[in-house]
């Protein structure tokens, strides 16, 4: 959370992840230049130039295979939300390899042209009628193109500027620049591999990434938010006796918005689910200190009025809520982020509770 | 000219009106539109290649957040609906896009004779 942008948000745990994860990139390299030529197809001759830029494309693609895996793993598995905090730097990390990638590419096949070696990359081959012998560059400068989108708009302006939902639908352009990628080595390297290392390595990486999203979807159409039924503006949202102390029921509204019901010592709150920073799921957040916790990037917020703690000024909006016999109901049309709503006590809450 | 050339044409005129937007919207826009970048100077460059980029849909929020039409419901549409469909049709791309490579390996079998299956690269002069 900032008050004032800075350039870059540091704290320890981002100096942790971003440390690990750049080892991480070293480690790699490291493997693949000088470990294990032999496994990777490279007891052939080739120039350091070409070794590079199949280290660093290698690099590249396991980066952004595990990128694309943390997302469905938090929604499968919550112990692995410490992995989602800091993944824009890790995405902006990966462009920078991708890049690297890419310079020792096109300085060494395209460099001694007459023409320029970046035109020379867009007509070196023009086979787009055939499938045999497809011109895979473009897959990658599609994927390079769409990576470098997303790490220059990464900064928290872009989020406030744009606003969440549409730079979450900008960062959606991810998933086809994965499948642009996947065509990039299918078509590409994957055509000439001898050595089958790395073929298991990539289509065990790309049917990973395929299957966590698909059974964290499942799981999702299964066990996920259901929606609630409209009845004169408000809709029920569970028994008083279904939400625990601390944490929250979530329903989605007729209009698609999502709610969030806490529990906080007995008395009932209603606010947004949706996080003011990345839209984040706030309802699956608990409350410490009078405060719900956004479990993707931390941000709080008071559940009363959907404000973040001075000096931060980010805001949700808050919904008015009623019990009906012994049902919560929440009113479907929100409060402008930042009203406060005087808490609905339950019925059945201990004193001290009420208290504490 | 050819195809290539002309596409380079077209993206360097588009990354000089991004260097227009963003000399304008940096210095004179973005504090009438965004109180938390008054008086905070060092990140604006960081947002220069990103302007260069999408200097369309700044120029449209720019409009938007100065002409007050910015609607505080529409920063907490959840989009997790649509994601289910994101979730399922990418499985299939990637599959349908792997087997398609594979098929088209030329060393099955291994006495396959490689083929030439295009002409010479073109060249631009």
């Amino acid at each position: 959370m900032s008050v004032k942008y800075t350039p870059v948000q540091w704290n320890r745990n981002k100096w942790l992840y971003d440390g690990v994860m750049l080892i991480g990139v070293v480690l790699f390299l490291y493997v693949f230049l000088f470990v294990s030529p032999e496994i990777l197809s490279h007891e052939f001759p080739i120039n350091p130039q070409v070794h590079n830029a199949r280290a660093f494309g290698a690099a590249a693609f396991v980066m952004l295979t595990v990128i694309l895996c943390i997302g469905p793993l938090a929604r499968i598995d919550r112990r692995f939300l410490p992995l989602l905090y800091n993944r824009r730097h890790f995405g902006v990390m990966t462009t920078f390899v991708a890049i690297t990638h890419a310079g020792f590419i096109i300085d060494w096949y395209f460099a001694f042209s007459s023409s320029n070696k970046f035109e020379a990359l867009l007509f070196a081959n023009t086979s787009y009628t055939q499938l045999a012998g497809f011109p895979f560059e473009v897959f990658g400068v599609f994927s390079l193109l769409t990576l470098l989108l997303l790490a220059v708009t990464s900064h928290d302006f872009w989020m406030k500027f744009l606003t969440p939902p549409v730079w979450k639908r900008l960062h959606s352009f991810i998933y086809l620049a994965y499948i642009s990628l996947v065509a990039h080595v299918s078509f590409g390297i994957l055509q000439d591999q001898q050595n089958h290392t790395v073929t298991v390595i990539f289509i065990g990486g790309a049917l990973c990434v395929a299957g966590l999203h698909a059974y964290a979807a499942w799981l999702d159409l299964r066990k996920g938010d259901k929606p609630g039924t409209e009845k004169d503006g408000w809709i029920e949202v569970c028994k008083t006796s279904d939400i625990e102390n601390g944490f929250a029921k979530i329903r989605v509204l007729p209009g698609g918005d999502r709610v969030a019901v806490f529990n906080q010592d007995g008395k009932l709150s209603a606010i947004s689910n949706a996080c003011a920073h990345q839209n984040g799921p706030l309802g699956e957040g608990k409350i410490i200190d009078c405060l719900v916790t956004c479990p993707w990037h931390g941000f709080q917020y008071n559940v009363t009025n959907g404000r973040s703690p001075a000096p931060f000024t980010e805001m949700v909006p808050t919904y008015n809520l009623r019990l009906s016999g012994d049902s919560i109901e929440v009113q479907t049309q929100a409060n402008p982020p930042g009203t406060y709503v005087e808490p609905v006590p339950l019925p059945d809450a201990k004193p001290q509770e009420v208290m504490a | 000219m050819n195809e290539a050339e002309a596409i380079f044409l077209f993206a360097k005129i588009w990354g000089a009106i991004g260097a227009c937007v963003a000399l304008i919207f940096l210095t004179i826009g973005i504090e009438r539109i965004d109180e938390d970048a008054d008086g905070a100077y060092v990140f604006r460059p960081l947002l220069i290649p990103g302007i260069l980029l999408i200097w369309p849909l700044v120029l449209w929020r720019w409009y938007i957040l100065a002409d007050g039409k910015d609607e505080w419901s529409s920063r907490y549409k959840p989009r997790r609906t649509a994601h289910h469909w994101i979730a399922f049709a990418m499985p299939v791309a990637i599959i349908l896009v792997l087997v398609l490579g594979l098929s088209q390996r030329q060393i099955w079998p291994a006495d396959f004779v490689p083929q030439q299956i295009a002409p010479a690269a073109q060249v631009s002069q």
